[in-house]
């Protein structure tokens, strides 16, 4: 898998997502629990606006000085036993991991979430390398038992119902029992649990890498982080460039933003800072340890205007309030990173030519913006994409073209504004009914699809207004 | 108190009772109003659908219209939010930089005029029925007033109030995506339209007739029995009447 | 170990930014707020076991307080409650102290009991897979969010905090602070001073689980299925 995981046109992969009557459903109810979880969380805490002031501060200071702290990173990790490998691009990380299973002659891999190995597709690459890879969050196994992409970047099988799950896993693994959570995590555990103890190497994402000490620190709930890094003897960790923080006290600001943000939790159940290789006669943890730092065109963001956008801590609290993502579903976007963020970020790291749709998919209601706990303008951001489609991409439709050079002369020109304004009402008076237009004209017929069109009134303001002065001055 | 209307195109065109209401409401509260005839679109249908070059000739036509002005006060949260941004868009413009901040900084969205700047909460008006509000988001989120409209609505003598279930959730209307992504719009509509239903409430109200005129649209089309209404209909219906008052001569549209 | 491709990386990230890279010279900043040190900021140790107490009804863990007198009597307690078998247990100096070395030997009478031993290597992680608790010190607790810290090392293995059916942290009410500003701020002190951190750091908080099905809570993933704190006195 890369970043893009299909080929259906945007058009219909929205008509798939409104079709799926299942996964709407739980998406709306998601993402009322998770809504309801962030702001209880928020309130719980108190001077919520202060949190995100200093998680927007520590994360800026942090991407404008991004090179010496991944610099400072990789000299402290080195110290503690850590290979560092820096990747520019999807293939070096790849084939540098790939080189490691190959020299371990690794035959089992067990992986944490970690969407970042999402998008590099590096899955593809280990089982090239003759390893099997099992991917060990429930989610996540999940959706790798039933080849599916994931939906969402906190809960990837969120579209996922029980009974679907149920039968992944009679399918697959000869599951035998009912679909009651309950029963099909514990079965997860059980099948899970062997593969954690058979596996020759570990690999794992990175939520925040701590700078000056140097750590790699990982936020999860299940527990599968901890068994894949206490377990096999070889870990590789890969990681965003952007996963980068200071110091401890900035990872313990940014991981209380996280986790309320996520799932209205305090704390995860586990938050893990892996500093190095297990040291002498320590019995769990890594004895030989890669860290791949990824670029993969997170670079060319450095220095524009979407430099924010490498903020982001990968909560989903944007996804969690977005109208449009509880109605088309993760997958209508066609990138395993969803909603407003992944609607800014894709078209970033992939190109406008398969993406070019994502920046439009969004009624700019601010409600991500609002959301954001580190405060990237995710709406502002949406509406410069779409100054770049238009004015340096000039991939706009030719029709909205010359559209909009209309607007701008009419909204010019007082005259021919007022002229309009006087004649609107004759002009869509052949489709008028009861002042209103119910099947309307041209570009009006996608909103009088579904909705009316009010027929604009009798007396225009303007006529009213003269006569008020009148009236006044009498 | 002097003040500019500042009208907004969609209720220039279609909804001119919002204009009317304005003007009347703002002298009931002893203001001096007049219109600047030269006054089109504040440029957001440009500007967010990312033809900034051409957004940006409806911004100079507005700061043109209002340079004189002492106060532009407009009936819609989005309009006036999309003027509070001029000086980001025109930054480092050398001739229109001062300008735009000039205007951004005398520019109100009517409730918050009222409230803030006037230091009113009661308009003494009244109005009988069981009324929902819908916080429209650029009200909320951009602009950033999401108390003047209620703590209005909740001083109008006889008035229902029912809180509107996720009333911060988006409409869909979003101006050019209520067209280009017409099958998203619609179902947000649908579930904006389900929500005001469930509140039971005779009237929806809200501060921006863009998203009013979606939610009115939709509803009407499924045939609910639920009238939308523009807040400042409700701040300008008063038993006393007064003097250039005509309400009961007006019909919505919607 | 090694470092690769480093120059070549840095160096794009340096000239996209506007400037040449930088390997010394840079300082966070004073940041303009920092509500994080306002949390509890004048509660007592007795109000902030309060606080971890009533957190623990929300992360699914029992609470329990004794004195180190008692300790031993409440441990066997929890043991009985989940049907221990036996018991894993770090080599921590503190069992002396506590009293739980001769706990330890009472209990092995009727279970069995495996104290952590780094000369027998792999061996620890097999026997933890396979046993009912695991038993250790909590190094510096959060109260906020219930959070006990368990700072790895030789004698003190990360397996049994996670393999066993069941958890049981030990927490010297001493080690209980604020929330995890106080812990952060104690390792990156640490730090400054030369004094490393450990391989690892793990922040446990209650049982694991997962909301990856339909968002219903499963408590009890990979990582053990209940858990118990001990505070003492």
């Amino acid at each position: 898998m890369s970043i893009k995981i299909g080929d259906i046109p945007y058009n219909d992969r929205i008509d798939q997502g409104i079709d799926n009557e299942f996964m709407r459903q739980a998406v709306s109810s998601a993402q009322g629990r998770f809504r309801t979880g962030r702001l209880t969380q928020a309130e719980v805490l108190g001077d919520w606006e202060d949190w995100r002031q200093i998680g927007e501060e520590i994360r800026t200071h942090t991407l404008e000085n991004i090179d010496y702290y991944l610099y400072q990173l990789s000299e402290q990790v080195e110290k503690r036993g850590v290979h560092v490998f820096f990747a520019e691009t999807a293939e070096e990380a790849n084939e540098y991991v790939e080189n490691v299973i190959k020299k371990k002659k690794a035959k089992k891999v067990v992986k944490t979430k970690s969407m970042v190995t999402e998008e590099i597709g590096l899955n593809h690459a280990l089982e090239n390398a003759g390893a099997t890879v099992v991917e060990s969050d429930l989610g996540e196994w999940i959706l790798q038992l039933d080849e599916d992409p994931p939906s969402h970047i906190v809960t990837p099988a969120l579209h996922k119902n029980r009974q679907q799950i149920r039968d992944t896993f009679t399918e697959k693994r000869g599951y035998d029992q009912t679909d009651s959570p309950e029963e099909l995590a514990a079965f997860a555990r059980q099948q899970l649990r062997e593969e954690f103890l058979s596996a020759d190497v570990g690999i794992t994402g990175c939520n925040f890498a701590i700078a000056d000490s140097g750590a790699v620190t990982l936020v999860t709930n299940e527990g599968n982080a901890e068994m894949v890094t206490a377990l096999p003897d070889t870990q590789i960790t890969v990681m965003g460039m952007e996963r980068i923080v200071p110091t401890w006290e900035d990872m313990e600001v940014l991981v209380s933003l996280l986790t309320r943000a996520a799932v209205g939790q305090k704390l995860t159940s586990y938050i893990t800072a892996i500093t190095g290789t297990r040291l002498d006669e320590e019995v769990d943890g890594p004895e030989e340890y890669h860290l791949v730092i990824v670029d993969n065109g997170r670079s060319k963001i450095l220095g524009t205007e979407f430099q924010s956008a490498l903020h982001c801590i990968r909560c989903a609290a944007c996804i969690n309030v977005c109208p449009v993502y509880r109605h088309v579903g993760g997958h209508a976007y066609n990138s395993i990173y969803p909603g407003p963020i992944g609607a800014v970020l894709t078209p970033l790291l992939d190109g406008y030519d398969d993406h070019k749709e994502l920046p439009y998919a969004s009624s700019l209601c601010a409600a991500c913006t609002e959301a954001c706990p580190v405060k990237i303008p995710l709406h502002e951001l949406l509406i410069r994409h779409r100054e770049i489609i238009v004015e340096e991409e000039k991939r706009s439709p030719a029709m909205e073209r010359i559209a909009m050079k209309g607007f701008a002369q009419w909204a010019s020109h007082p005259a021919a504004y007022k002229l309009s304004a006087k004649m609107a009402r004759t002009a869509l008076k052949p489709w008028t009914d009861e002042e209103f237009v119910e099947n309307g004209p041209g570009p009006l017929k996608g909103w009088t699809d579904v909705r009316d069109f009010p027929a604009p009134g009798k007396q225009t303001f303007r006529t009213w207004w003269h006569n008020h002065q009148k009236g006044a001055k009498k | 108190m002097k003040v500019s209307l500042f009208i907004t195109c969609i209720s220039d065109i279609v909804f001119s009772e919002v204009g009317k209401d304005s003007v009347e409401l703002l002298e009931r509260l002893g203001c001096e109003v007049d219109f600047p005839e030269g006054q089109t679109c504040c440029g957001q249908p440009a500007y967010n659908s990312g033809y900034v070059q051409e957004a940006k000739k409806a911004m100079k036509q507005m700061i043109r219209a209002f340079k004189d002005s002492e106060y532009v006060v407009g009936p819609s949260g989005s309009c006036v939010g999309m003027l509070r941004e001029y000086p980001h868009i025109f930054k480092g413009d050398p001739e229109w930089e001062k300008e735009a901040i000039a205007l951004a900084e005398k520019s109100y969205e009517i409730t918050q005029f009222i409230v803030d700047v006037l230091g009113v909460t009661d308009v003494g008006s009244t109005f009988k029925g069981k009324v929902t509000y819908h916080p429209s988001c650029h009200m909320t989120r951009v602009l950033g007033v999401k108390e003047a409209p209620q703590t209005l609505l909740e001083h109008v003598e006889g008035i229902e109030y029912v809180e509107l279930p996720v009333k911060e959730d988006c409409c869909g209307f979003g101006g050019t995506f209520a067209i280009k992504n017409a099958v998203i719009s619609q179902e947000m509509v649908k579930e904006k339209s389900q929500h005001v239903s469930e509140t039971g409430a005779e009237y929806l109200v809200g501060g921006d007739m863009g998203c009013l005129m979606n939610i009115g649209g939709r509803m009407r089309r499924e045939g609910k029995d639920v009238e939308v209404v523009h807040i400042t209909k409700i701040l300008n219906t008063h038993e006393q009447g007064g003097e250039g008052h005509e309400y009961q001569n007006r019909r919505y549209s919607l | 170990m090694a470092i690769h491709n480093r120059d070549k990386f840095l160096n794009k990230l340096a000239a996209n930014l506007g400037r040449p890279q930088r390997r010394e010279g840079v300082s966070r900043p004073e940041y303009t707020v920092q509500p994080q040190h306002r949390v509890f900021k004048d509660y007592s140790t007795e109000d902030l076991i309060a606080v971890l107490q009533e957190h623990c009804k929300v992360i699914h863990t029992d609470f329990v307080r004794t004195s180190k007198e008692e300790l031993t009597t409440r441990l066997r307690e929890v043991l009985d409650k989940y049907e221990a078998r036996s018991l894993i247990a770090s080599n921590d100096k503190r069992n002396q102290e506590y009293g739980l070395d001769l706990a330890y030997q009472q209990f092995a009478e009727e279970i069995d009991v495996h104290i952590w031993d780094a000369s027998i290597g792999k061996e620890n992680q097999v026997i933890a897979e396979r046993t009912d608790v695991g038993i250790s010190f909590s190094d510096i607790t959060l109260a906020e969010s219930g959070t006990v810290t368990l700072m790895m090392n030789k004698d003190n293995g990360r397996s049994i905090s996670l393999m066993p059916k069941c958890y049981i942290a030990i927490i010297p009410k001493e080690t209980i602070v604020p929330r995890m500003t106080q812990a952060a701020q104690k390792i990156h002190a640490n730090h400054q001073e030369g004094i490393e951190p450990p391989s690892s750091v793990c922040f446990v908080t209650g049982p694991s689980n997962s909301a990856d099905i339909e968002m219903n809570l499963i408590v009890g993933v990979h990582g053990p299925v209940k858990v118990t704190y001990i505070v003492v006195d």
